[in-house]
């Protein structure tokens, strides 16, 4: 998995490629958790590159919007391929995460 | 130092109908790359392929035994004595449940395909699930007979009467638990592949049948996803789900699709084998998520 992290204020852009799933979870997790320690609570997901989430991926997910929504801020995904979609669906995400079809309307659904 | 413990690997076979037979495409490509499953747990309609494989019929075997016992037959049949209880029940007796179809060609069909196996005869361990009419509790059958518990599990609401087992009504699995993973949790499981499958809905409602579906499906399909979202959270290690996608609206009896569906499954499973391939290989200690779990 692949992580770049783009600063783009007042949001925090995490484009993600490949698997978010246990393999590779924690990694994500320790990314998410630093932007959120350094105040960059407003987070954007870009899961376009992201075909494949299971339990342990959808675990990492939660405690980040849960840590987010604790600081103030948010995490909010964009981008989101069909079979990930459906996985989020399917475990009743999607009624709690705020999911945008890319990363610009992601962005700007943060007030500025 | 010992070795690791190998990880425990559940196949849950969700509700589904005809859709289960997916579950027969998956099962070849675990047995194709050797990877050993510890215990099988089905609902409803995965039940009867759930029974199967743990009975140790090879996938060839399911599909003609259930192409032979899973078709119209089994619903041609009404029910109108039950019928007649429920809509006039001062002239007839009302049985406290009700049923459209009669149950005989059902039975008949399962045992036809099931004989007189108990779980004692099952080589691997077995869970069936059904719902208590009583309580509305879920119920983990896992001893008896394998028609019964199949019975009890595919007794789908309005459509067939509720079915006693050890002396309690049944209802079918999937009015408490569609897509049971929890009893793989609650049996040790640690990688846990999960078939599931949302309820249709029919196009049209044209009947009281369908009618019936259609508000089973709207329950049970809210039931799924709130029972899938606890269950991946509360799981310690790994959640494969498997959902395949069949590109076409497979119906309750279009078993002249269980060629496809069975492909679509095999399509499904091969998408999670290098995931699967790589988690197997892990050591248990480091099962990917249980760390990530305990962490916070």
């Amino acid at each position: 998995m692949d992580i770049v992290v783009e600063q783009r204020a007042p949001t925090t852009v995490v484009r993600i490629n490949g698997s978010v799933d246990g393999l590779t979870a924690d990694t994500l997790m320790t990314t998410l958790q630093q932007q959120i320690d350094v105040g960059n609570t407003r987070l954007v997901a870009d899961l376009s590159g992201v075909s494949y989430t299971s339990s342990a991926g959808l675990r990492a997910l939660l405690a980040t919007v849960k840590q987010a929504r604790s600081a103030g801020g948010d995490f909010r995904l964009a981008g989101v391929l069909p079979p990930v979609r459906k996985v989020l669906e399917m475990s009743g995400f999607t009624s709690i995460l705020k999911l945008y079809a890319d990363v610009d309307l992601a962005v700007a659904s943060y007030p500025a | 130092m010992s070795p690791a413990p190998r990880k425990r690997v559940a196949l849950v076979i969700g509700a589904g109908s005809v859709k289960c037979a997916a579950a027969l495409g998956l099962w070849k490509v675990l047995k194709r790359e050797n990877i050993a499953v510890d215990m099988v747990v089905g609902c409803s309609g995965g039940s009867l392929y759930a029974a199967a494989m743990a009975l140790g019929y090879d996938a060839e075997e399911t599909e003609a035994m259930t192409l032979s016992m899973w078709n119209r037959h089994v619903t041609k049949r009404r029910d109108y004595a039950s019928m007649l209880g429920a809509f006039l029940p001062k002239l007839f007796r009302f049985r406290g449940h009700f049923a459209m179809v009669h149950g005989d060609p059902l039975l008949e069909a399962l045992r036809k395909g099931f004989g007189d196996k108990t779980f004692a005869d099952t080589v691997l361990p077995l869970h069936v699930v059904a719902t208590e009419l009583e309580t509305g509790q879920q119920a983990t059958l896992e001893n008896g007979s394998i028609v019964d518990a199949v019975r009890a599990s595919i007794a789908i609401p309005y459509i067939w009467e509720p079915w006693e087992v050890d002396g309690k009504l049944m209802l079918d699995g999937c009015l408490s638990a569609p897509l049971p993973v929890d009893v793989a949790i609650k049996e040790g499981a640690d990688v846990i592949l999960a078939m599931g499958f949302e309820s249709p809905y029919p196009r049209r409602i044209r009947s009281a049948t369908s009618y019936a579906f259609h508000v089973n499906s709207i329950y049970t399909n809210n039931l799924f996803r709130a029972n899938y979202s606890f269950h991946n959270l509360a799981h310690h290690a790994e959640i494969l789900p498997i959902v395949p996608e069949f590109g076409e609206p497979v119906n309750l009896f279009d078993t002249h699709k269980f060629g496809h569906v069975i492909a679509c499954g095999a399509q499904a499973a091969e998408e999670q084998l290098p995931y699967l391939r790589q988690l197997l290989d892990e050591p248990q200690a480091s099962t990917p998520g249980a760390e990530t779990s305990r962490g916070r």
